[in-house]
């Protein structure tokens, strides 16, 4: 019984290296595949940091014109445009699959992971990643560098911060993505969702109505990838980082749940298909 | 000179024949239209509440009040939305290869595409303008007042007890909007014409219709240009770049005939300017492209 007791808890650690390991390798090929069109990825990756530039310019004008808009002054929405450009781009660099998945379900393409012994939903997910979003993770760190005041602990906060918030990107994103299991095309909903999450997410909170909040707090929640995190970071609140985790891994539970019984649903297409 | 005329005639109706092809095309996959509308809706809504925060309390900003800034978003969103996107399909074309089947037809290419593209973007441009109107009516109560225009043509008197003259001025008004409209995807087509003629010679020619995006979206997309500091106005009016959102949102925001007309007649200057520089980047990219097989 002791024997079995140090066992399991090996396995578990021992799954757990194995699963960091394919992460590890699965972002290694990815990156790989991105360097291989070396042009195509530093046309995007600028082109992505020249987007979010060009609303920066939107905001300096408006700021100076009127002052603070929505409770924010123009450092806050730097912050905010950097922080979450960040974390969409980490999201959509390990998990580029993220807002495929629905496609891929559709397509019959989902065979391929079924065989595989790794974990459908991680596999499906990190197999893939977006050239374009390494524009955006740099974004955020470009704006922190530009920021006035911000010394080592303002960057290890970032990462702390940006981590969760990221996580709540994959975990909304591929919700949504599963809805496919239960309505079959459901990429108007998806998108939907992805577009007004991180719309939501780019604007100040005040703006907003205050029965609004409770959708970016839930559905939408552009409170825990945006706002909670400026609130953190300007107050250099430590000890909230812990609970933000905690409503990361929740809405990944949520969303991993979703999956999985929408998985119970999948009917194979008899597709052919190849992972090299 | 006869010739000339029924040459001219053949090209006008190939042009409203490729045009009509692509409006029935377009109009066969209703579908498409919803991702559309919905994030122009969302823009619309997200940034009606920045207008309402920025003028709090009766404020104006450079003169625009609030009405006047949703109605403004409005229209000048529609050019992105609906005029914008030709720049993506004609450069697909270019290096798919499709260009060789395309440029070996008895037709005007630059012609042919601009009505084609043009035929395309019509369904969309009036979807969402008639979206905008319904969203802008229901956050402003209604249309942009017409005082300005009131104003000149009534010696000084509102005419809103008018309602012939108030009509006439609405017509007017959305007549002239819808004009622009046009000119400015006109505008839009022959300068991403020209961006994307660049596949020629660089097979990743993106970045230079982002750099065009993103300075047309902050001269006079997301902001009137008189937002702008002094001197980035002062250069800015002499690009095209406010002539293709802005144009069309002043009129609707601030109508006065006189300024209306202005502001399409540089429309227009611009249209001829584009039309020159698409046509002399098509015939200098043509030289490259060597057609093989049969």
């Amino acid at each position: 019984m002791n024997e079995l007791n140090t066992i399991q808890p090996a396995r578990r650690t021992g799954r757990l290296g194995a699963y960091l390991r394919f992460m590890g390798m699965a972002f290694a090929v990815n990156v790989k595949a991105v360097l291989e069109y070396r042009l195509n990825f530093l046309l995007q990756f600028f082109g992505m940091m020249l987007n979010n530039a060009a609303f920066a310019a939107f905001w300096a004008v408006l700021i100076a014109r009127t002052g603070a808009v929505g409770g924010y002054g123009f450092n806050d929405v730097m912050f905010v445009w950097g922080f979450v450009s960040s974390a969409f781009g980490l999201a959509h660099i390990v998990f580029g699959n993220i807002r495929g998945l629905s496609r891929i379900v559709l397509e019959g393409s989902l065979d391929v992971y079924l065989l595989q012994p790794k974990d459908v939903w991680l596999n499906l997910l990190a197999s893939r990643t977006i050239v374009s979003a390494w524009g955006d993770l740099a974004y955020g760190f470009i704006i922190l560098a530009l920021l006035p005041g911000h010394g080592p602990l303002h960057w290890l906060l970032f990462v702390a911060l940006m981590v969760p918030a990221a996580l709540i990107f994959v975990a909304v994103f591929a919700g949504a993505e599963s809805l496919c299991f239960f309505m079959g095309n459901s990429s108007g909903i998806s998108s939907a969702v992805s577009e007004f999450l991180l719309t939501f997410s780019l604007y100040p909170e005040g703006v907003h109505g205050a029965w609004f909040r409770w959708v970016l707090y839930t559905i939408l929640p552009s409170g825990f990838v945006a706002f909670v995190p400026l609130r953190i970071f300007k107050a250099l609140d430590w000890p909230l980082v812990p609970l933000l985790w905690g409503i990361a891994i929740g809405y990944l539970a949520l969303s991993y749940c979703l999956f999985r019984v929408g998985l119970k649903r999948y009917e194979s297409g008899n597709r052919m298909d190849a992972r090299v | 000179m006869s010739r000339r005329l029924t040459r001219w005639r053949a090209d006008w109706r190939t042009g409203l024949t490729a045009a009509s092809t692509a409006i029935r095309e377009k109009l066969a996959f209703r579908a498409n239209f919803a991702g559309t509308m919905l994030t122009y809706g969302l823009f619309i809504m997200v940034f009606s509440r920045i207008w309402a925060n920025a003028t709090a309390g009766g404020t104006t900003v450079a003169g625009y009040r609030y009405d006047m800034l949703v109605w403004y978003f409005i229209i000048a969103e529609v050019p992105s939305f609906a005029l914008g996107r030709f720049f993506w399909s004609l450069s697909r074309d270019m290096k798919s290869g499709q260009v060789a089947y395309l440029v070996s037809r008895p037709y005007d290419f630059v012609g042919y595409q601009f009505w084609e593209r043009l035929g395309s973007a019509l369904p969309d441009l009036f979807i969402i303008l008639g979206e905008g109107l319904l969203i802008g009516c229901l956050l402003t109560g209604g249309l942009p007042p017409l005082a300005e225009w009131a104003g000149a043509y009534s010696g000084g008197q509102p005419l809103a007890g008018s309602g012939l003259a108030w009509l006439a001025g609405q017509g007017l008004r959305a007549l002239l909007v819808v004009m622009s409209l046009l000119l400015s995807g006109s505008l839009n087509f022959y300068l991403q014409f020209s961006l994307a003629m660049t596949a020629f010679w660089l097979e990743e020619n993106d970045a230079f219709y982002w750099i065009f995006q993103k300075i047309a979206l902050v001269v006079g997309t997301l902001i009137p240009i008189e937002l702008l500091p002094d001197a980035a106005r002062a250069v800015a009016v002499w690009t095209p770049f406010p002539y293709i959102a802005y144009a069309p949102a002043r009129i609707m925001v601030a109508f006065q005939l006189p300024e209306a007309l202005r502001l399409m007649a540089v429309q227009l200057a611009w249209i001829a300017i584009g039309l020159v520089l698409a046509r002399l980047v098509f015939a200098a990219s043509s030289r490259k492209l060597s057609i093989n097989g049969g």
